[in-house]
């Protein structure tokens, strides 16, 4: 499947592993990736605060260089945050024809028009993964089933609201798909209190305790709930989940030192890639313990 | 007819005992609501069973819960999709809202949270003078954009699912803060810049909302509170460039000068611009950015050490192919007033043929 | 001074008022105008010189609320913009989307929190009212719901507003808390009742829930249609169509249903997609919500089943206009009262503007009229009595029917032979079935025995005031042999000024209510013939 591929900013800047893990698991799930290497940063939200059309037109620069990839089933993204930063632009985009018209006359120097189509699509890397692959097909891939790992699903919360934008009415089942695909790479899925909640990295440099005392609070949910490590498919979750982790561990009073992967790092380790492969030594708080249980599989 | 079970959490503060779960079948036909459910079985079994609850049609505000986790008003939760949610077999679970203490069973304590938290925006009209003889002359638009916020019912549900009062209860919150744009994006009212400075000053005020959808997600009403509180930023910044010492406004302009340069995220700049309110010089020179950045520095290190931060990735961000073609993009847009579509006025048109931007947008 | 309620004020029922406040307000209308068709509405029961007083102040009570923030519709000018509303010869209705109560109960709520002198009592329930032995109002007796004490509050005035009694029907548009509270209260302290017979049946209610459509629906243009898809208001009203004053749609419905021209449901179609959507999204916001959530209907895109529903009472507490009651130093104002503005039916968007006004009057005259007088000390007995009555009641073992049960018998036979058609036979079963009610009443047990938040025992509470109202409600309208308004009895279907141009007063007097009339205050209009 080819796709138009936009990987977003902190991919490539703070969190390369996930840049990088997903470039190599893509072949071996049959994907295609075009990069939008032209493409911008999608604002993260703060565009839109600052200027709302403005969000909306860069946004559509991006859909529109999406759009020209020839052959592409659609547009793939690695990052909750664009996704929903990305989601709202277009909701705006596609509810008004005389707006799109508007955002468009600003793209038109550069030849560049987002057209509303029923049938384009922009999705984060883990809905693809289970309505286009399908996790059957998924299934038959896994080399290196999971087992004993038990994984705690983070998902951002630009992924799961608003549903009304997100899809969900077509898509219900959008806020299961992290443990479904857990589950399905042979890990255990663990329930806690924090997985569909903030992160609190968009508050960093506002608050720095509300940022930290969500990173922290969550982190240490998912521990007692006996995680091995986290699983999220947004960078800036990651940021705040493991670089800021040691910070966090202060806010709310204990240790955590729990490791925190990208979604194409779990899914390479079921593909039977290397955890060093994957950039699991670039983390902040160290993935050995994740490591030496995967070792262990390939042993066994 | 369907049966149902309800879990409902029970509390009664004269026993003594703690909170304690019950299930009740309840026998209702799919469309109705969790509200009829929940009054069913205080006519048949137990009318002790409290509950706040007044019109059924989600316009009083009286009824907000938690339903299988998920802050709503039970009247207009449908008792079937509530059931589909919970999962096959399982019942469905009610218990009050969360972020406010409760008095007893679904009862919460509304006055210690919600409405202090609303006294605290100064939730009156504050005209400039004496009013007019007749009414004041004001913008069709601008009085529909303020009811998207006056259609606020009071219910407490946003409070309830706000996932930043759950870490600071001084926060200000999501109910109130939409009140608050109420009066900001009222053209009636005289204070509007000392409303903003106050609650972008406030370390628990504008700034502390870490934007994560719940409140607009569970809104019986479509007010949308986060929504109104990325325009009460907006205006702050945008209107009265009021650099608050919460750096929102670095954050802001540090995030947009960055993409006007660079056209992606360089994020090694974010920290110092957003300290330096939007300036990297500033942000290395200012004191109170000093000693900001030198909070920050130990996650650098950090990130340095764990080698995914490479010191020349701190130096150098590579610009766009067409960076030049996106910051004039901005620029334009950026020089012309700002220009909202609103989709709580012109509603979702996509079934349309034409668009309605000319009469439903503003320039704000 | 202060505020006792029962519920936290935002959650009235004034809420509910969606389609918005009349006034004469543009230069082209004209206080008369308004007048006349109140009066016109009213089946000319209304009193004209009340009327001519709310008409009269209306266009500045419009800009006082204007000037507080509420949030009114504009014109593209940015000057109040009006829409069209039923029985009116002129766009005269001011709104806000269809939210227009809610807006001005939260924009007076807004002041309220600013004006911190005026002591607020949110969930407070009151079981009584307290006279001196002189026979003047001298406070109440109201329990706090959220700790269950009793107190007894002296004033030298009370002001009753406390809202409809909706709840004696069932189904009803009205909120749980429509239970004719003051209009019992009053009545038990000897303040006459008057028109309790006049009950509006509002033309677009869903089946079933009995949730209501507003009438701006049908002001933004929407149409009516039976089965047989026939815009059948051409028969009963070609000039007005839809547009007819409430009693008079209702009827048509009703009698289309009858005839067997509705659906299988009991309903007939309303039809809001002529309406573009746009202007749908911009006034009807919260009926695209009621449609959606509660009858799982677009109702951009379909029309939506909807019949005659319980909705107002206009009778009440019979007042001067000044709110003063039978009850020296008691007022009410309000659905609860009786002035007569409304007579035998209320046109839309006159009930927020019958609360404004003569809810002001009441307090400015209560307030002017009490200055100087001694604060009254109300006997404590009145205090121990209503505890022991609620200790009575909690105490009792369970020995016969659930309060829920007497309560939906209550409400069914009030909806099936009190309704939109009338007649002797059925009004005399409903009476009886009332009067056993109000025996079996004395024995309920509730399950409650607790003091925080004990909502069952005010149930009962609740209950015995619904009684009171219903069995005044029969009563009047047994008396009146005659079809005026909302009133229409088959067995006198026409109407009789000669013998039945007044009012109908019932007093508290043991076992039934002592029946009395009182004459209609005609000032510039003499009753015609009612045509739209």
């Amino acid at each position: 499947m080819k796709l138009a591929y936009w990987p977003g900013c902190v991919s490539r800047g703070f969190t390369p592993e996930l840049h990088g893990s997903m470039h190599l698991v893509a072949p071996k799930l049959g994907l295609e990736l075009v990069e939008l290497d032209r493409a911008n940063c999608c604002g993260a939200g703060v565009i839109a605060e600052h200027n709302q059309e403005m969000a909306d037109t860069l946004n559509a620069r991006t859909f529109a260089l999406a759009q020209k990839v020839d052959g592409a089933a659609g547009m793939m993204n690695i990052c909750s945050t664009c996704q929903g930063a990305q989601s709202e632009c277009q909701e705006r985009l596609d509810a008004d024809s005389g707006y799109r018209e508007h955002v468009n006359s600003h793209l038109s120097e550069e030849g560049l028009s987002y057209e509303r189509d029923g049938e384009w699509w922009n999705k984060n890397f883990l809905w693809l993964l289970v309505e286009e692959i399908g996790l059957d097909k998924l299934s038959e891939k896994v080399v290196r089933p999971l087992e004993g790992l038990r994984i705690a699903p983070f998902y951002g919360c630009y992924i799961v609201r608003p549903t009304k934008r997100l899809g969900y009415e077509g898509h219900p089942n959008r806020d299961k798909y992290l443990d479904f695909v857990i589950e399905i790479l042979g890990a255990e899925s663990v329930e806690y209190a924090g997985s569909h909640k903030c992160c609190g990295f968009p508050v960093i440099t506002m608050n720095r305790a509300t940022s930290l005392r969500q990173a922290g609070r969550h982190l240490a949910d998912a521990l007692d709930a006996g995680a091995d490590c986290l699983v999220t498919p947004c960078p800036l979750c990651h940021l705040n989940l493991d670089m800021q982790q040691p910070d966090a561990a202060k806010f709310v009073e204990r240790d955590l030192d729990v490791p925190v992967l990208h979604l194409p790092q779990m899914v390479g380790l079921a593909l039977g890639f290397e955890p060093k492969e994957l950039g699991m030594d670039k983390h902040v708080v160290k993935t050995s313990d994740v490591q030496r249980k995967v070792a262990e599989l390939a042993a066994a | 007819m369907s049966d149902f079970t309800l879990k409902i959490r029970r509390y009664d503060p004269e026993s003594g005992e703690p909170a304690f779960w019950h299930e009740y079948p309840v026998d209702l036909p799919p469309e109705r609501s969790v509200l009829d459910g929940i009054l069913q079985i205080k006519d048949r079994e137990d009318a002790s069973l409290a509950i706040r609850c007044s019109c059924r049609a989600a316009i009083c505000g009286s009824c907000g819960v938690r339903i299988n986790g998920k802050s709503a008003l039970a009247c207009n939760t449908r008792i079937s999709d509530a059931a589909r949610r919970a999962g096959p077999g399982k019942p469905i679970v009610v218990e009050p809202m969360g972020n406010m203490p409760v008095l007893k069973d679904l009862i919460v304590d509304m006055d210690a949270v919600h409405w202090k938290k609303i006294m605290r925006v100064v939730p009156w009209l504050l005209p400039a003078g004496e009013p007019p003889e007749r009414e004041y002359t004001v913008p069709a638009e601008a009085m529909i954009d303020v009811t998207q916020s006056m259609a606020c019912i009071q219910c407490g549900v946003c409070v309830s699912a706000c996932l930043s009062l759950e870490v600071d209860p001084q926060f200000v919150g999501p109910a109130a803060l939409a009140k608050a744009y109420r009066f900001v994006g009222d053209p009636r009212d005289g204070q509007t810049e000392e409303r903003l400075r106050d609650l972008a000053e406030d370390p628990h005020g504008i700034y502390d909302c870490t934007h994560c959808f719940a409140c607009i997600e569970v809104c019986p009403k479509d007010v949308a509170p986060m929504s109104q509180i990325m325009r009460l930023r907006r205006r702050a910044t945008g209107d009265f460039e009021i650099k608050d010492s919460n750096n929102g406004y670095g954050h802001e302009r540090g995030f947009v000068n960055i993409i006007e340069r660079w056209g992606t995220l360089h994020e090694a700049q974010v920290l110092p611009r957003s300290f330096g309110e939007g300036s990297f010089v500033k942000g290395q020179v200012k004191p109170s950015a000093v000693k900001q950045l030198a909070e920050t520095l130990p996650t650098a290190l950090r990130g340095l050490r764990s080698g995914k931060v490479t010191p020349k990735k701190v130096i150098v961000h590579p610009k766009l192919p067409d960076q030049a073609r996106v910051r004039k993009v901005m620029h334009t847009i950026e020089s012309k007033p700002r220009l909202e579509l609103n989709l709580y006025i012109v509603g979702d048109n996509s079934g349309e043929e034409q668009g309605a931007m000319a009469e439903g947008s503003q320039e704000l | 001074m202060g505020i006792i309620s029962k519920v936290h004020p935002v959650r009235s029922h004034s809420n509910a008022a969606q389609g918005g406040i009349n006034a004469a307000l543009q230069p082209e209308d004209s206080w008369e105008s308004h007048a006349y068709d109140t009066v016109k509405g009213s089946d000319f029961l209304g009193d004209q010189d009340a009327i001519e007083i709310m008409c009269r102040e209306a266009p500045e009570e419009i800009l006082h609320l204007e000037h507080l923030g509420v949030t009114f519709h504009r014109n593209e000018e940015g000057q109040l913009g009006t829409r069209a509303f039923g029985g009116a010869s002129a766009a005269r209705t001011y709104y806000v989307a269809d939210i227009t109560g809610q807006a001005i109960l939260h924009v007076l709520y807004e002041q309220l929190m600013k004006h911190e002198e005026v002591e607020r009592f949110e969930e407070w329930f009151t079981t009584a009212l307290v006279k001196d032995d002189a026979g003047r109002i001298a406070g109440a007796v109201t329990r706090n719901i959220r700790d269950g004490s009793l107190e007894l509050f002296s004033a030298r005035a009370v002001i009753v507003a406390t809202g409809g009694n909706g709840q004696l029907f069932s189904p009803t548009t009205n909120a749980l808390i429509c239970t004719g509270d003051g209009i019992a209260m009053a009545y038990r302290a000897g303040a006459p009742l008057m028109d309790m017979e006049m009950v509006q049946y509002h033309p677009t209610t869903l089946a079933g829930l009995g949730l209501l459509i507003t009438e701006g629906a049908r002001g933004e243009g929407a149409h009516l249609y039976n089965a047989q898809g026939e815009r059948f208001m051409e028969k009963y009203a070609p000039n007005k169509m839809e547009l007819a004053s409430r009693d008079v749609v209702s009827r048509a419905e009703q009698t289309e249903i009858d005839e067997g021209r509705g659906f299988p449901d009991g309903t007939v179609a309303l039809d809001i997609t002529v309406v573009p959507r746009k202007r749908i999204h911009e006034a009807l916001r919260e009926i695209v919500n009621v449609g959606r959530d509660f009858a799982g209907v677009d109702i951009t895109r379909e029309p939506i089943h909807i019949k005659p529903g319980n909705h107002y009472v206009m009778g009440g507490v019979k007042t001067d206009i000044n709110g003063q009651t039978g009850v020296p130093g008691l007022y009410a104002a309000g659905e609860c009262a009786c002035i007569s503005v409304h007579g035998g039916n209320r046109l839309g968007a006159n009930s927020l503007l019958d609360t404004l006004i003569f809810g002001r009057r009441s307090g400015q005259h209560a307030a002017a009229s009490g200055r100087g007088l001694p604060v009254p000390e109300p006997a404590k007995a009145e205090l121990a009595a209503e505890r022991e009555m609620i200790d009575s009641i909690v105490s009792r073992e369970r020995s016969g029917r659930r309060v829920s049960e007497l309560k939906a018998e209550m409400g069914a036979v009030m909806d099936k032979d009190c309704s939109v058609f009338r007649d002797e036979g059925r009004l005399q079963g409903a009476l009886e079935v009332i009067k056993r009610l109000q025996e079996e009443v004395t024995t309920v047990a509730v399950d409650d025995k607790g003091s925080v938040f004990n909502q069952d025992v005010l149930g009962v509470l609740e209950l015995q005031f619904m009684l009171d109202n219903a069995e005044c409600t029969l009563v009047g309208a047994l008396e009146r042999r005659e079809s005026r308004g909302a009133q229409f009895r088959t067995d006198f279907p026409e109407r009789n000024d000669g013998e039945w141009l007044k009012h109908i007063n019932l007093t508290a007097n043991g076992d039934v209510p002592a029946v009395s009339f009182s004459e209609v205050t005609m000032t510039q209009w003499q009753p015609e013939e009612r045509k739209y």
